[in-house]
């Protein structure tokens, strides 16, 4: 017994032993199914587009500076993947590379124009699924298809991505010409009541002469040879493109329903609160003048009471931003906007939101989330109005201009 | 054990033949009277001329009986003992203590005239202030001592002095306040000091062995300074100071960890400021045991711990490196580590060519070669460097950077957590004589916390801290 | 070292308990009660606080519950109960394990590692178990403080983006979803079972039984707060987000510039779930040494056989983590207020005081 109790008080030290051991012969071994930095894909974008098979997949993946491109800035090159599931065409991403695509750094996805006419949704399920993926990149739709857009060469960037990326800055957002919106933004509002949501449209133009030429145009034919690799080098010849996002592609279940122009999208901004110093135009004596939004109250409310009443408002404080025609030095020291000005400004403003609406209203996507609103406040009415209630609601458009002090 | 016989022929026979060497010498004279004496000494390290002066020269002329008790009250040496075993009468010999026999002695009659070789109390080059004092211990006890009795004038300050190792008979000061210190860890060093068999003390490191609880434990077991005014603050606080003869280190238990990230100059700057660099100590040390753990842990297992920007350029620069990360860190580890035991123990002059070869020849050239990165230079050089914002924790600190290295190089960032969780759990179940480790942390002592990590001003510390459980509490005496 | 002190106590119910909850817990509960998940969230904790008072009542005797159940029915009885509540105790600590198995595979790693990556988690476990309880009161000490820095960082990270309206309109998931929710949560609440093992191993002081009720509901408060960010950054999605506390931090706007400095307080709270996730292992191997002894070196063997048995279980049931959760949480739900409810209040029945002999 003694030397049983002896045999097991050692039993710690013989374990540390042991321990100390399997460390050191693991740490040596280096391989518990690990995949480190050298062996991974670090996909900063995917593009996903719909073919006649299944999905193409654009994965822009980072590679080390000096290796491709330029030895400055983020180099990477893209790689497609062609399956039935999404998942399918990473996995031949991975058998094309032998790198293991990582999606922790993904920071956007890219969805074709057609793709997201049918569905964006089924395409979103991998990612949505994906634990390792980031749900708060950017989701945005790209005129053409995705593995075009993604494969141009930007005129600012290394990197495509980290181009378009830059359209959905903090500080792009406050100017309101964009509205980002990101894969766990938009999940939410599909799966919620309203069951829809929006994206930034991504159009490309040549850098030259700014002419524009769709992202899809040379997609389609880089996009018909799925499962090739791609090297962004290789577009040496290509024009340079530059980047805009000014128009919201707006969804219901999970479909590209309708289109914002770059002044609805401004408006939904506004609606949004989001504007700070961004620049709308307005008139003066049947000329264009900018104003400034300095301070930007939005919101819409929805009155449930008797019948559903929804009251778009908009509170902007402007000041006088460009003329366009020589003024007098008194005046370019002046920044309060004209009466005349800002009445101008309010019926435009006015105008876009009624338009906003209508736009809403006949692609049937609840974009202000009024469905969700109405679960939210009354929940009995809302299985009474929930179908009807874009079409039947009385809407009154509130829009409030006024000029700095 | 043999006595004094009387016959100074016969004692002095004795006592030559328990001390054979050629270096133990003696000296024949005659009083006036007659009475012949001699002196035994051993050469070198007995002081010959206090000798000459204090004890023969008197004696030449002395006319009294032929006793200790009478020749002692004649000479005029302040330091005078009497012994009958020829046994110790030799000891004292071999201390350089001149021994004096005579015809017809009943004792014999140590002079403590020993020739004290010390070097000057200066500086301790590991406990460097820019305020405060600068006097550091040295390797005699007895300054050494004189070093705290100077900082500490009251007649509760006991030194108690032990003899230790059966061969080398090193003299051991145990020091405490009496009525400060618990009598329960009083008499537990004791014991152990005690109950020390080994039959040489070189160090003071050789005690700390024999004064933990836990021998084989990777933490301290017992605090270290070379300072006299550390070393009395931490008596004062309740605990025991050890001094060793021949030894410029002294130890002090209880030990707490904390302790470690304090140094005595934060005592002598402004509060705000001390807690600033025992913050920056703490966060230091963290960074060097964690920095290439998580390092590699990332590159391997979890790239996100990167932002984007720093995984690009660390991809980059890692891409023709023949090493896998682990494999790389733990070679630049080693090299740091093989430099830095060098220029330790290198001499002086050269130091600076080794300085030179490590910097440029092995750290520029490795990275131009492709065998390692900038980057894990870059963090091995500042863990190399955080490790030293505690130097006392180095021996502990840097083993326990080495096992987060090898834990994240095989099971990842979720490998560090246990392991610090493991490193805790030791540490909050570790004592010494009886006091928590980790106190005031765990257990949690509110008051002393105000001395901890964060340092109070002076007078908002009133008592000693709890965690000694001193039975006198009040150190500072507040006009409430 | 021999006995817990009381703000060892605290800081256990107050910190180290809720972080258990914060895994799989909200998820569970948005499955079943949706928006209305803080209300059978709060009445688990308010049941368990209830039962905790009630325990504490029952400590100021200072008797651990197996001497009041020696003094009540013998021995052998005694032995019997305390066993069935180290099984209960297992059983209990396999949700945890599991899903903080899993979440390891998630938040420490880009890619699903190998299946011994969480392995060592058992020796750690191991280690700690063949210590006396006691041992972790000076623990509780440490990573209280480092749970609740953990929690306060991720909420500071994450408050800023929950939409607080996602959880109106209040009690629209009726009663099936309220009954559904808390029956179904029930398996993450064996909080009094726990402190039912660690009763007599503290020194019962005035007011404690008070004391200990508010930390706990300190600490479900922290919980509730938890929840309604959680679903307020989620909301219709949120029943698809696994491992809650370290998703809900990573929308933080200054992350684009400082990156993932979140994960700072998800490890943070990591370590306290390492302890938290063997607090049930070591209450159950605790009443074993309680029932058979703790003489020698069976504490050792305790902690090594139990430990070895969750090691097994841990890589057979690696993939079948959907099943045992279903178990555990809809089947076997009700094993959960047996020990932690009913067992509790029966043994405020028990005799405090030994028989005295006639």
């Amino acid at each position: 017994m003694k030397k049983f109790d002896r045999f097991v008080k050692t039993i710690p030290m013989k374990l540390y032993i042991l321990i100390a051991v399997l460390l050191i012969f693991a740490f040596f071994s280096n391989d518990f199914g690990l995949v480190d930095i050298q062996k991974t894909a670090v996909i900063l974008a995917a593009g996903v587009d719909r073919t006649e098979e299944g999905f193409l997949l654009t994965a822009q993946i980072a590679v080390p500076k000096g290796t491709e491109r330029s030895s400055c800035g983020t180099a990477s090159i893209d790689v497609e993947g062609e399956g039935k599931t999404v998942a399918e065409c990473v996995s031949q991403i991975y058998s094309k590379t032998g790198w293991v695509p990582k999606l922790i750094f993904c920071n956007l996805l890219l969805f074709g124009e057609e793709t997201a006419e049918q569905d964006v949704i089924g395409c979103m399920d991998y990612f949505l699924r994906n634990e390792y993926m980031q749900d708060n990149c950017f989701v945005a739709v790209s005129e053409g298809s995705a593995n075009g857009m993604l494969t141009t060469k930007s005129a600012t960037e290394d990197t495509t991505s980290l181009a378009m990326e830059k359209l959905f800055s903090d500080a792009a957002g406050k100017s309101g010409k964009v509205m980002k919106n990101t894969l766990k933004e938009f999940a939410i509002g599909y799966y919620g009541e309203s069951g829809s949501g929006f994206m930034p449209f991504i159009r490309a133009k040549d850098q030259d002469c700014g002419s524009e030429s769709g992202g899809g145009a040379g997609s389609d034919a880089s996009g018909s040879g799925g499962g090739s690799q791609s090297s962004s080098s290789a577009q040496g010849e290509e024009q340079k493109k530059i980047y805009s996002a000014e128009e919201t592609a707006i969804f219901s279940n999970g479909k590209m329903v309708g289109m914002l122009p770059p002044e609805q999208t401004f408006t939904f901004s506004l609606l949004k609160g989001n504007v700070f110093s961004g620049t709308f135009l307005s008139e003066e004596d049947g000329k264009p003048v900018s104003v400034t939004v300095l301070k930007n109250k939005g919101g819409v409310k929805l009155d449930t009471k008797n019948k559903p009443k929804i009251t778009l408002s908009v509170d902007l404080k402007i000041r006088l931003h460009n003329r366009g025609v020589p003024s007098p030095i008194e005046d370019v020291a002046n920044e309060k906007v004209s009466d005349e000005v800002q009445q101008a400004a309010q019926e435009r403003i006015g105008t876009f939101m009624h338009e906003l609406w209508e736009n809403c209203k006949t692609s049937g996507c609840d974009l202000f989330q009024l469905k969700r609103e109405l679960y939210r406040s009354s929940p009995k009415k809302y299985g009474e109005w929930k179908d009807t209630l874009l079409t039947t609601a009385d809407v009154e458009i509130k829009p409030n201009v006024k000029s700095i002090q | 054990m043999k006595n004094i016989t009387g016959s100074l022929e016969k004692d002095l026979a004795e006592l030559k033949k328990i001390l054979p060497a050629e270096d133990i010498l003696t000296f024949e004279f005659q009083s006036e009277k007659g009475l012949a004496f001699t002196c035994v000494f051993a050469d070198a390290v007995t002081d010959k001329e206090l000798l000459g002066e204090q004890i023969i020269l008197p004696l030449k002329r002395y006319e009294g009986e032929a006793t200790a008790q009478a020749i002692g009250e004649f000479v005029t040496s302040p330091e005078l003992r009497k012994e009958k075993s020829l046994t110790k009468l030799a000891e004292e010999v071999l201390a350089g203590n001149p021994v004096l026999l005579f015809e017809g002695a009943d004792e014999g009659i140590i002079a403590g005239t020993k020739k004290v070789f010390v070097r000057a109390v200066s500086e301790p080059p590991t406990d460097v202030v820019i305020k405060g004092p600068r006097e550091g211990f040295i390797e005699d006890v007895k300054i050494n001592t004189s070093l705290v009795r100077r900082r500490l004038k009251t007649p509760d300050l006991k030194i108690e002095m032990l003899k230790v190792g059966r061969r080398s008979q090193t003299f051991v000061a145990m020091c405490y306040l009496e009525g400060t210190t618990p009598q329960k860890t009083i008499d537990e060093v004791k014991k152990k000091l005690q109950s020390i068999d080994i039959d040489v003390v070189p160090d003071s490191s050789y005690l700390t062995h024999f004064l933990s609880t836990r021998p084989y434990s990777l933490m301290k077991q017992s605090g270290t300074t070379e300072k006299p005014d550390i070393f009395c603050a931490k008596i004062a606080e309740g605990r025991v100071g050890i001094l060793v003869d021949g030894s410029p280190i002294a130890l002090t238990v209880p030990y707490l960890l904390v302790e470690d990230f304090q140094a005595s100059e934060d005592y002598y700057v402004p509060s705000y400021r001390a807690t600033f660099t025992r913050i920056l100590r703490v966060l230091s040390l963290i960074v060097a045991i964690y920095g290439p753990a998580f390092y590699i842990s990332a590159q391997l297992f979890k790239l996100q711990l990167f932002p984007i920007k720093l995984l690009l350029t660390i991809s980059g620069s890692i891409r023709d490196i023949p090493l896998s990360p682990s494999l790389e860190m733990l070679l630049v580890l080693f090299v740091l580590e093989v430099l830095n035991e060098a220029s330790i123990r290198m001499p002086k002059y050269v130091g600076m060519a080794l300085s030179v070869v490590g910097a440029l020849v092995l750290g520029e050239t490795a990275v131009n070669a492709g065998f390692v990165s900038t980057p894990a230079i870059i963090i091995i050089a500042f863990s190399g460097i955080g490790l030293y914002a505690v130097p006392n924790l180095i021996e502990q600190t840097s083993m326990v950077r080495l096992a987060m290295l090898l834990v994240a190089g095989s099971v990842g960032t979720y490998g560090i957590i246990l392991l610090t969780a493991f490193i805790l759990l030791y540490l909050v179940t570790s004592e010494n004589f009886g006091v928590p480790v980790l106190a005031p942390f765990s257990p949690m002592i509110g008051r002393d916390l105000r001395d901890s990590i964060v340092k109070y001003n002076l007078a908002s510390l009133p008592t000693r801290p709890k965690a000694f459980k001193s039975k006198n509490k009040r150190r500072l005496k507040t006009h409430e | 070292m021999n006995k817990i002190a009381p703000r060892q106590l605290y800081f256990l119910l107050a910190a180290v308990m809720p972080v258990g909850k914060l895994i799989l817990m909200p998820t569970q509960l948005a499955y079943y009660a949706k928006n209305d998940l803080l209300f059978p969230a709060a009445a688990n904790f308010l049941l368990q606080a209830g039962i905790i008072f009630l325990i504490m009542l029952l400590s100021r005797s200072n008797r651990t519950f197996y001497d009041m159940l020696c003094y009540t029915f013998g021995k052998i009885a005694a032995k019997i109960v305390l066993s069935s509540l180290a099984l209960f105790l297992f059983f209990a600590a396999l949700l945890p394990l599991f899903e903080q198995k899993l979440m390891v595979q998630s938040v420490f790693y880009d890619t699903l590692p190998s299946i011994v990556a969480f392995a060592p988690f058992y020796l750690f476990s191991a280690y700690l178990c063949a210590k006396p309880l006691c041992n972790f009161g000076r623990a509780w000490d440490i990573i209280a403080p480092i749970s609740i820095v953990g929690f306060f960082g991720i909420m500071l990270l994450s408050v800023s983006n929950a939409e607080f309206s996602a959880l109106a309109p209040v009690g629209v998931n009726g009663a099936g979803g309220f009954f559904g929710g808390t029956a179904y949560t029930m398996s993450w609440f064996f909080d009094s079972a726990l402190l039912l093992v660690l009763i007599g191993k503290f020194e019962y002081k005035k007011g404690m039984a008070w004391k200990s009720a508010v930390s706990y509901l300190i600490g479900a408060a922290a919980v509730l707060v938890f929840l309604a960010v959680f679903y307020g950054i989620f909301s219709d999605i949120a029943e698809r987000q696994f491992f809650a506390f370290s998703k809900i931090s990573k929308y933080f706007s200054g992350m684009t510039v400082l990156g993932r400095i979140d994960y700072l307080f998800i490890y943070s709270l990591a370590l306290v779930m390492a302890y938290f996730c063997a607090l049930p292992v070591h209450a159950g191997v605790d009443c074993l040494t309680q029932a058979y002894g703790n003489d020698g070196v069976k504490p050792v063997i305790f902690s090594v056989a139990i430990n070895g048995i969750l090691l097994v279980l841990s890589f057979v049931l690696d993939y079948r983590f959907g099943v045992l959760n279903d178990t555990i949480t809809k089947t076997l739900f009700w094993i959960f207020p047996a020990f932690s409810v009913l067992m509790p209040l029966l043994a405020l029945l028990l005799r405090r005081k030994p028989r005295e002999k006639v």
